[in-house]
């Protein structure tokens, strides 16, 4: 590992992986920003939110080390598979781990969490817009 | 009495409890010296951002993306805030934590 990155290839791979079982299993995106803020915290993670391809469909997961702050961000779609009250689970899930130094733990863990609340059965033409 | 030290002694009696503690040091060490510095809370960051899954190159100019008043309406969610990022007005929820 190159002196001063934040994480190894394998945290990486381990991150990414759980990045990518979160979007199959609830169809949305999600994006992982672990840095320092501009400003305040949440409005920086909106920036962050809005450089997305899709931010409505996105949940992005805003850590701050350095601020020892974490944000989730759900878009104006994917706030309705994504409850406010499931993502604060998942962040206090990912608080407790940060809290004990493990950034990547607390990712991994707090992604899939996020993906398996925001994860919702099949139902036939019930998440379609309605059509006149 | 001063009894002569020989090699043979030196090498039972120090060379090997020396020994002995650089294989443990090592194996103490080892992880940390492989994984680089580790994150300790409450101390400073010293590592560049990294995003993952972060913003395409082929995203689209946002000058040609439709007016942000065009987009369908959506029932607020309980707790949602609204974002001022970005001079966007967008309906986003949410939650946040510190440790």
């Amino acid at each position: 590992m190159p002196a001063g990155d934040a994480f190894t290839p394998d945290q990486l791979y381990d991150i990414e992986k759980a990045v990518r079982h979160a979007e199959e299993v609830s169809g949305l995106h999600f994006s992982v920003y672990v840095g320092g803020a501009d400003s305040e915290t949440r409005p920086f993670a909106l920036e962050l939110l809005n450089e997305l391809d899709d931010p409505d469909h996105t949940v992005l997961v805003y850590v701050d080390p350095a601020g020892r702050r974490l944000e989730i961000v759900t878009g104006a779609v994917a706030k309705r598979q994504l409850s406010d009250a499931a993502a604060g689970l998942a962040a206090l899930s990912m608080q407790t781990s940060f809290a004990t130094g493990d950034l990547t733990g607390g990712l991994v863990t707090g992604v899939q969490q996020l993906g398996e609340h925001a994860h919702q059965a099949p139902l036939l033409h019930a998440n379609e817009p309605h059509k006149q | 009495m001063i009894t002569e030290v020989s090699g043979h002694t030196l090498l039972v009696f120090v060379g090997i409890p020396a020994l002995v503690l650089a294989v443990v040091a090592l194996l103490v060490f080892a992880p940390s010296i492989a994984n680089g510095p580790r994150y300790r809370p409450g101390l400073s960051w010293w590592a560049p951002p990294v995003w993952i899954n972060g913003p395409t190159a082929t995203k689209p100019d946002p000058a040609k993306l439709p007016d942000q008043h065009s987009l369908p309406e959506l029932p607020a969610a309980p707790g949602a805030t609204a974002s001022a990022g970005a001079g966007v007005a967008r309906s986003t929820g949410g939650a946040s934590a510190s440790w």
